[in-house]
Formats: C-alpha cells, sequence, structure tokens
C-alpha cells in the first residue's frame, strides 16, 4: 500500500501508478495536452507540471510515478503562473481560428486556455503559416493548429502498429506528416483523428457541417462491418449519421476503430438506397404499394407451396442483419413455408470451419476472447491477413508482437511486415505437406496427453519427415524445426485461422491439422469472420440442419419442442444448404426464393453459375437496402431498414451478444418486420411490436440464449456461455476431405483479395471509403506484370473457365508471380465472377484456391 | 535499391546496433551517399532494408541538418562565414563562388558539379577562411587558392 499526499489530501494506492493517475482516481483535476491514458507516457507539453515537496523543480505529474510518503500540490500560485505561461507559448503560433475550427467546442486547448490561460499574448510577432492540407479524401490536416503532442503518432506507431505518420523536421519547424508528405496511404483507422486534441488532424466526412455541441443524441452501437464487433458511437443531428466515433473503455475495442468502422457509416443515407418496394411489370422492376408487394408474395409463395411442396421454397438469411431479422426469417421458412431450406453466406467458409472445430474440441471451441490475442505468448496465424479481414483482432496480435511475443505466420501477410513475424513460406498447393511435418515434429516433441481420443487417434497416423517436407514444400530442415521449437515452447498458444485455408482444396484437412498443432500447443482457436453477424445467424438456426441453439432438425424430439412453442409442425428434413440451393434452382426443383439481406449473385463463388440459377427460378424476392446484382433479378424488391435505423443484436466471432441501436429515424420496416406481415398474409400470426419481443422469443427457445434479456445484455451478461450454460461436448468420428492439387507450372491462379477498405458490396456505398479504394483491380506480382509487359493502370482482361472481367491493373512490388489478387467488392467486378469451385465434401466450402486464369492486355 | 556492396555495408552496420532503428543513422548515410540524396527511392530502399517504416525513417532524417533533403551537387563546399572567417573575407569568397561557379548558399550550381552550404564555424578561426570540401579541409583561403583547390574535384 502506497500512501501519498495531494492538495492535503490522503490518498492509498494499491499499486504504483504515475501522480496524474492517482490524482485523477481521487478527483483531482490536473490539466493535459499530451497525456492520453492509452498512449505511452511522453512528458512532452508541461501542463502536468506539479510541485512535489523535496523536489527542486516543478514535475510532470504524467510522467513521475508515486512513492509513499509523496506530497504533492496541484495549485499553487507558481503552477498557475508555469501554466499560464505554457498556454501563451502555444498560443504563439496556435491561430485563434476557433470560430471557423470545427474542433471548437470540443477542443482540450480551447478549453485550458479558457480555464487557466492568459487574456491575451504578448508576442507580437506574425504566426506560423502552413497551408491546410486537404491532398487526402478522408483526413484533413492543419498543421498551423497543431501543438506537437505528438498523441497522433504514438497512437499510430504504439497502438494502430501502422507508423504512417511521423514527427517531420526539427524544433519551431517541425510538423506532422506521413511519408508522402499529401495524402496519408495509410490503414486510414482515423485514430489519430480521434487522439488529437485540437483541430490539426479531422475528419473529413463531416468538415463545417455540424458544431460538436449541436450533437444532441448520440447511441452506442455495434459496428455494421465485420465479426469483431466494436463497440460505436453514431452522433446524430437531423437524422443524419453526422460521425461516427469509438468509446474510450469499451469491451471489445477500447477507443480503437478501423476504416471502415469509423468511415464507413455513410451508405447509411446514401442516395442509392432502395425505398419503395419494386414488382416486376412486363420484364421491368417497377414501384408498388407496400401492400402490392407482401400480396403478391404471399400469394405466389403460398401457389407455389402448394404446387411443388414447401421444400421448392428456399430462404437466404444474411451475417448482416441482426439475430432478430434472421431468426424470424428461418421461423417464417420453417413454419410459415414448411421446409428447412435456410442458409446463409456463412456457409461459404465460417460455418462449416467452426461445426468441423466444434466437433472436435467441443462447442464453443471457437468462442475466444479478442484481446487475449494480446496476453498469448505465441500467436501463430494462417490463411488471411488479420489486420484486413479483421482489423481490431490484427491490432491484438500486433500488441502481442509488441509484448515480446511470438508472431509465428504460414505466408506472408502485409499487415504484420514490420512486426518481423517467424514465417513459413511453403511453396504454392504444399501448405498440407508443411503442416503434416509441423504436426509430426511437434508430436515428437510433446507427446500426447490422451485427453482427446478421436483427435489424436488422427495425429498418431501423421507421419511425415521433415526431409518429405523440405522437399515438397520448399521449407528447409532448419526452418522448420525452428518453428516447431516455438510452438513447443508457447505456454499461452492462439492460432488464427483465415478464410483462405477454409476456402482451399482439401481444406478440412487442412483444418484438422491446425487443430492438432492447437491441441498439442494446448492452444485455442481463432476463426476470421468477415461479416457482423455470422455467428448471431448461425446461432439462431439459419442454417438447412440445425434449428436455433444448434439444436438438429432431424432429432424428433426438438422439431417436438420447437414446434410446440411455434404452434405449427416442423419439417424433420434437413433443407437445402447454400450450394445445393443453386444446383436445385439449376435443375428446377428449386422454384422460389427469399433473399434477406444479401447479395448471393456477387458472394457466392462463380456470379455467372449462380445469376443464372436464380433467373431459373419461378419467383425471386430480394429484400435489402440497396438495388444489388440480385436484386435485379428480383421479382419483388422489398427495401428493408438498414444498420443504424433499427434495433437488435449482433454476436460476435466471441460470441458476444451485442446491442445493435436504432440511431436515425427512417420510413419503413425492418426486416423481421416485412417478413412477419408476409407471414400474417399467409395466414401464421407473427405478432411482434419490436425487436425486443423477437428476443424474449429467442431467449425461450434457443438453449443457447436462455431467459437473456436485453438489460442482462446491456449489464455485461452477453458473453459465452450465456448464464452458464454448460459446453456440449460432441466427440464424434472426424470426417475430413483430403484433396489435393498439384501447381501447373507457369500457370497462374486467382486470388482473392481481402481487403481493408471494403467489406461486401456494403462498403461500395460509403463515399469515403469508395474515395480511398475506387474501384475494382487486379493486383499483378511486378516480375509478372514485367514478363507480360503491363505497367499499372493498363486496362486487362482476366479469363477463367467461369467467366471473364476486364479491370485495371495495379503492381505489387512485393507480389508474387504465381497469382491475380482481386477483391470481390465491385459489383459485377468481383473475383467471385471468376472463381468456379469443388466444395469440400466435410466443411461444404467452396475450394477456390485453384482457379486457374489467363490474363491479356486490353489494346485501346 | 541498394548495390550488393552497399547491401552488404548495412548489413555490417545493423549487426553493430540491438535494434534496426538504431542501425538508422549510418544506414541513412549509405543511402544518402548511394543515392546522392535522400529520395524518396532511398527512404523506401531504407526502410525495406532494415524493415523500419518509411514515415519514421523520414522523420528521422529530417530531424537532422547533415542529411541531403533535396539533389545536391557532386561535391558540397561547407564554407565558414562566421565571425573570424567573415573579418578575414569570407563574403568574398562567397561571391566568389556566385560569380565564377554559379553556385548560391543552399544552392546547386548548375553544372551539378557543387553545392554550397554556409556553416557556422568549424574550429579553424585562427586559419580563417575555411571551408571543407567533402571531407577534405582547406584553410588560409584567398579567391586564387579556393580557384585552384577546387579545380581538383571535377
Amino acid at each position: 500500500m502506497i500512501t501519498i499526499t495531494i492538495n492535503d489530501r490522503e490518498i492509498k494506492l494499491e499499486k504504483p501508478v504515475s501522480v496524474l493517475e492517482a490524482a485523477r482516481s481521487a478527483g483531482i483535476k490536473i490539466p493535459t495536452l499530451c497525456y492520453h491514458e492509452q498512449l505511452e507516457r511522453y512528458g512532452g507539453c508541461r501542463l502536468c507540471l506539479v510541485e512535489v515537496e523535496k523536489m527542486p523543480r516543478l514535475q510532470t505529474a504524467c510522467t513521475l510515478m508515486v512513492a509513499d510518503g509523496m506530497v504533492v500540490r496541484t495549485e499553487t500560485e507558481q503552477i498557475a503562473d508555469v501554466r499560464r505561461g505554457i498556454l501563451e507559448f502555444l498560443l504563439i503560433n496556435h491561430p485563434l481560428d476557433c470560430p471557423y475550427c470545427d474542433k471548437a467546442g470540443e477542443c482540450d486547448l480551447q478549453d485550458l486556455v479558457e480555464k487557466y490561460g492568459p487574456g491575451k499574448g504578448r508576442f507580437k510577432e506574425k504566426k506560423r503559416k502552413v497551408p491546410e492540407s486537404l491532398q487526402d479524401p478522408v483526413i484533413v490536416r492543419n498543421m498551423d493548429r497543431c501543438i506537437m503532442c505528438t498523441r497522433c503518432v504514438r497512437m499510430c506507431e504504439g497502438l494502430q502498429g501502422a507508423s504512417a505518420i511521423a514527427v517531420i523536421n526539427r524544433g519551431g519547424h517541425s510538423h506532422i506528416e506521413p511519408f508522402s508528405s499529401g495524402r496519408f496511404d495509410c490503414e486510414y483507422c482515423g485514430n489519430c483523428v480521434s487522439v488529437c486534441p485540437v483541430g490539426a488532424i479531422m475528419s473529413r466526412l463531416h468538415r463545417h457541417s455540424y458544431r460538436p455541441w449541436q450533437v444532441k443524441e448520440q447511441y452506442e452501437t455495434v459496428c455494421p462491418y465485420c465479426g469483431v464487433g466494436c463497440t460505436v458511437v453514431t452522433q446524430v443531428r437531423d437524422d443524419v449519421i453526422k460521425r461516427v466515433i469509438p468509446k474510450l473503455g469499451s469491451t471489445v475495442n477500447n477507443g480503437m476503430l478501423c476504416s471502415r468502422g469509423r468511415f464507413g457509416y455513410e451508405f447509411v443515407g446514401s442516395k442509392d438506397r432502395l425505398s419503395v418496394p419494386l414488382i416486376r411489370k412486363n420484364g421491368a422492376l417497377a414501384e408498388a404499394t407496400w401492400e402490392e408487394a407482401i400480396t403478391l408474395v404471399a400469394k405466389k409463395l403460398g401457389n407455389i407451396k402448394s404446387t411443388y411442396g414447401s421444400d421448392a421454397v428456399a430462404g437466404m438469411a444474411s451475417p448482416r442483419c441482426t439475430n432478430e431479422d434472421n431468426y424470424v426469417l428461418q421461423k417464417f421458412l420453417r413454419v410459415a413455408v414448411g421446409t428447412n431450406n435456410v442458409d446463409t453466406t456463412a456457409r461459404t467458409g465460417f460455418a462449416g470451419a467452426q461445426s468441423f472445430i466444434e466437433n472436435i474440441f467441443g462447442q464453443g471451441a471457437t468462442a475466444n476472447i479478442i484481446s487475449g490475442l494480446a496476453n498469448s505468448d505465441t500467436v501463430m496465424v494462417i490463411g488471411g491477413d488479420p489486420t484486413t479481414v479483421n482489423p481490431i483482432l490484427g491490432l491484438q496480435i500486433r500488441a502481442c508482437a509488441r509484448r515480446g511475443g511470438q508472431v509465428m505466420t504460414v505466408g506472408e501477410f502485409e499487415g504484420l511486415r514490420i512486426f518481423s513475424p517467424t514465417k513459413l513460406l511453403p511453396r504454392q498447393f504444399t501448405e498440407t505437406f508443411l503442416l503434416e511435418g509441423i504436426v509430426t515434429a511437434l508430436r515428437e516433441k510433446k507427446g500426447l496427453s490422451g485427453a482427446n481420443a478421436p483427435l489424436e487417434g488422427k495425429i498418431k497416423s501423421i507421419n511425415v519427415t521433415a526431409a518429405d517436407v523440405a522437399a515438397k514444400s520448399g521449407v528447409s530442415e532448419k526452418q522448420l524445426a525452428a518453428y516447431v521449437d516455438l510452438l513447443a515452447a508457447a505456454t499461452t498458444f492462439s492460432i488464427v485461422i483465415g478464410k483462405e485455408t477454409v476456402q482451399s482444396i482439401g481444406g478440412s484437412y487442412k483444418l484438422l491439422l491446425l487443430a492438432a498443432i492447437t491441441y498439442l500447443a494446448n492452444g485455442r482457436v481463432y476463426l476470421l469472420s468477415e461479416k457482423a453477424n455470422e455467428q448471431g445467424a448461425l446461432d439462431m438456426g439459419c442454417a438447412p440442419d440445425m434449428l436455433p441453439g444448434y439444436r438438429p432438425v432431424a432429432y424428433p424430439e426438438f422439431t417436438k419442442k420447437y414446434g410446440a412453442v411455434w404452434h405449427a409442425e416442423l419439417s424433420e428434413k434437413p433443407g437445402l444448404n447454400l450450394f445445393e440451393m443453386i444446383e436445385a434452382a439449376e435443375k428446377g426443383t428449386l422454384r422460389a426464393m427469399y433473399v434477406m439481406g444479401e447479395n448471393p449473385v456477387c458472394n457466392i463463388p462463380n456470379s455467372g453459375r449462380v445469376e443464372k440459377a436464380f433467373k431459373n427460378l419461378d419467383f425471386l424476392i430480394v429484400q435489402d437496402i440497396f438495388l444489388t446484382e440480385t436484386a435485379k433479378l428480383a421479382d419483388v424488391v422489398l427495401p428493408a431498414l438498414g444498420w443504424g435505423e433499427k434495433d437488435g443484436t449482433f454476436t460476435n466471432m466471441e460470441r458476444r451478444i451485442q446491442r445493435v441501436k436504432k440511431s436515425v429515424q427512417r420510413e419503413g420496416m425492418e426486416d423481421w418486420k416485412i417478413v412477419a406481415e408476409i407471414a400474417k398474409n399467409m395466414g401464421y400470426r407473427m405478432d411482434y411490436t419490436k425487436a425486443e419481443e423477437v428476443f424474449h422469443e429467442i431467449a425461450k427457445v434457443s438453449p443457447l440464449y436462455r431467459d437473456l434479456s436485453y438489460e442482462d445484455i446491456e449489464k455485461g451478461e452477453n458473453i459465452y456461455p450465456y448464464k452458464g450454460e454448460p459446453l456440449r461436448d460432441v466427440k464424434e468420428d472426424i470426417q475430413i476431405d483430403t484433396s489435393a492439387v498439384s501447381a501447373a507450372a507457369g500457370k497462374l491462379y486467382l486470388k482473392v483479395e481481402r481487403p481493408l477498405f471494403h467489406s461486401g458490396t456494403m462498403s461500395t456505398h460509403a463515399a469515403s471509403l469508395m474515395n480511398i479504394y475506387p474501384h475494382a483491380v487486379a493486383r499483378i506480382g511486378a516480375g509478372r506484370a514485367k514478363m507480360l509487359s503491363l505497367t499499372e493502370g493498363d486496362v486487362v482482361t482476366v479469363r477463367s473457365k467461369a467467366g471473364a472481367l476486364s479491370l485495371f491493373i495495379a503492381i505489387e512490388k512485393a507480389g508474387d508471380d504465381l497469382s491475380v489478387t482481386i477483391s470481390n467488392n465491385f459489383e459485377s467486378k468481383g473475383a467471385f465472377r471468376l472463381a468456379d469451385y469443388t466444395l469440400d465434401q466435410v466443411t461444404k466450402a467452396p475450394c477456390i484456391d485453384a482457379v486457374e486464369i489467363s490474363i491479356e492486355k486490353v489494346t485501346a | 535499391m541498394f548495390s550488393s556492396a552497399a547491401k552488404q555495408e548495412i548489413e555490417d552496420i545493423r549487426t553493430k546496433y540491438p535494434n534496426a532503428r538504431a542501425a538508422l543513422l549510418p544506414t541513412i548515410y549509405v543511402a544518402q551517399r548511394e543515392f546522392g540524396w535522400l529520395s524518396s527511392e532511398a527512404y523506401d530502399a531504407v526502410a525495406d532494408l532494415l524493415n523500419v517504416p518509411k514515415a519514421t525513417v523520414r522523420g528521422v532524417a529530417t530531424f537532422y541538418a547533415m542529411y541531403k533533403q533535396k539533389p545536391m551537387g557532386r561535391h558540397l563546399i561547407q564554407l565558414c562565414t562566421n565571425v573570424s572567417c567573415m573579418i578575414l573575407g569570407a563574403e568574398r569568397l562567397v561571391d566568389f563562388l556566385k560569380i565564377t561557379y554559379g553556385v548560391e548558399p543552399g544552392g546547386v550550381s548548375p553544372d551539378g558539379r557543387f553545392s554550397l552550404v554556409i556553416m557556422e564555424c568549424i574550429g579553424a578561426c585562427g586559419t580563417a577562411p575555411a571551408m571543407l570540401v567533402n571531407d577534405d579541409f582547406h584553410d588560409n583561403l584567398t579567391e586564387k587558392k579556393l580557384q585552384e583547390i577546387l579545380e581538383k574535384y571535377t
């Protein structure tokens, strides 16, 4: 116990902290500018100077650690003088343009000068002028206003780990700049914007459009983009989201955001939003009333059901929609239509991988706390760059590296490059051999504990020598041994698995090998999740074989139980999964589809095939917020309320249920409400008046969410297992698919880019993200580009068996010569247009890592 | 890109320091020598080789006065015009350089041969005026002697 005295008050402290923190904990205010609770201490602004007895000079409270018996004074004549002086000095160059500056009203310097500063300055010299920099599409710099607290630089380097900005020059000439000195060309997390205490670095999105005090409402909600589920605060004026900011202390992201979360909100008020229902009349979509649309849908579905049977109808739920939306849709299909044909695009990777891992380790095996990564001593990453797929999770891996942890990768990930991970780079299509080699060597080193018999059975059958690995994969015996040594030495081990592994040929076998490594190194598994509510959609039973809470439909006891609550008889026949739906639509056995909040034409590989299959349907209903590629094919388009306009819950990849809140008012209906209206018209009543009522029912039905309420969630009873529901240990025999492919010399393969600045096609409606990443490109390694005599910006045609795309070339200095990387975010220009696939027999994920392509320059 | 000799030199430098950041200053010197000045390519090369972020490399380099932030002549004249040198005619030498070689303080001669930087005392007051040409020291300068010396640097 440490006792110190501040301003004659005795303060007792458990742990040694800085004098500043001690004072703040006791409610004593000490002004600061360069101090920020998240950042490394700096002691640069000198505003926090305090008097300490027996110390000859004033001390900076932010850097001085408390010592037992210390006597500190924070408000004396001398300190007031010094503060006045410092502020006067800062104002020599800081312009007094507050009436024009967006920061006014929430500016630390303004507040401090008002409280402690001199009435006026004594300096007659001209102020330093640095022109405002508008060279960047998202961030505006006003270096006149910079007070050199370096918070932004410490944020960028120390927490974000991007190191994109630095202090340039020295003394009076110093200022903050990105490398290019113009455009930022960085990760655009905007975390520098959050920490800037003055108006030197600000967002351009809301420039001069409102004042901080005009924000009347703000809502703490969850980001709509990826599966991390960061807390964001929406600030609203006149029903427009003016700004999205993070919240210090929030559980998942603690004051940090990524580019999508911070700058991607503009899709909410986009002018491309659908607002009235559309019905296809004479081949074209025409505006209609809600009544017309809903009666038509109910009638058509009713007809198809009675003519062809319930299983001629299928539905697609959405990892972008809330749990409530998804629950109501699957209930509608199971009850009002009477089919188990319901699935989501989580099937393209996340769903299969998760159930595969859970089958080995038990339910909830992938529900691990994201911040645990930073505390792991060893993190292994494979199959995707976590800093672009799940940026905030990526930060935790960077934090692990910074704390001296081992970050190990299989493959090269740009976002981790400057953290110098220990990496293995196997030749194309030889990852499996490498992983077999690792498992063999690790088993020999660590031995088997006998805890998981089915898995150990598999591990025992794997025997690949290091020499074999070296011959096949090109990873030397020495490299492999060093890698395995690190794995064996790990005490708190985590493994992060991305979609590329899941979506590769032999994906389930790779997952088994990774599970084996996890088991041998006694670690935890993290599955990257690309969309906000992938986990939730699965929890809600949006799967052809599972009822809400993962109760198999094939077990009569469950179908009976759920049927009793829903007042209906449920089908025990497992439905069609995503890919079977496409096949059935092609064959004509599937007649109608209800697509909610999803753009399958773009988001399922081999888009051309999906498109053809959808055209073959008798009746297609698409419910969305934009007129997507899929919606354009629909017979009825139903406009829904989107994120920011409705209440509900998302469940993130940690299985944390979080509240999504309505921030702005918009005319229209939530997804669940539209579905409920249609159900009513088909003779099945769903009388929910608000999302919370739907959640009550979920909590009643699903054993996973047992008795949870919105209040419980807000109180923090929101992390799996909820209310102590025990894990179900389901160790069945492990099935694997060992398909393999070998590389053909000189061939080019398609690689799917998972960019930081886009997510699905939703982000293409956010103007700022489009400014950063404006159009689809084909990325090609510098070597290959030279071979094909391509230069940056050339237009090429990329062809595969499945289709062709015309794209601009972007040359990657460090890119490999075997692949062309294309993102799948731009409608009609997505990589999935080219991606012919085979399915993994176990995870049912599409394997798209061996799509051969050719590239040719388009001559003007 | 660095020549392989420069790469080797940097690798040797790297071994003398505990981490890449600590090796930045001498590495930037090598880059400056290889590229002539600290161009964007020079920064890229240092950043790639040491695996230190580009912005950080530039931040470090711009802190110091002795790194060249703009293209320089083949030879660098650092002429002192502080008190002793000034009294003994250094300013005439500045004019002479301008007339004879067309190089102004802080500038480059049109033929790219010389750069001129005015120094604040190089510690040769006893034999003023004095200058450094690249790493060579010259003192007791007169216009004639200055020209004779500079003719040796082509």
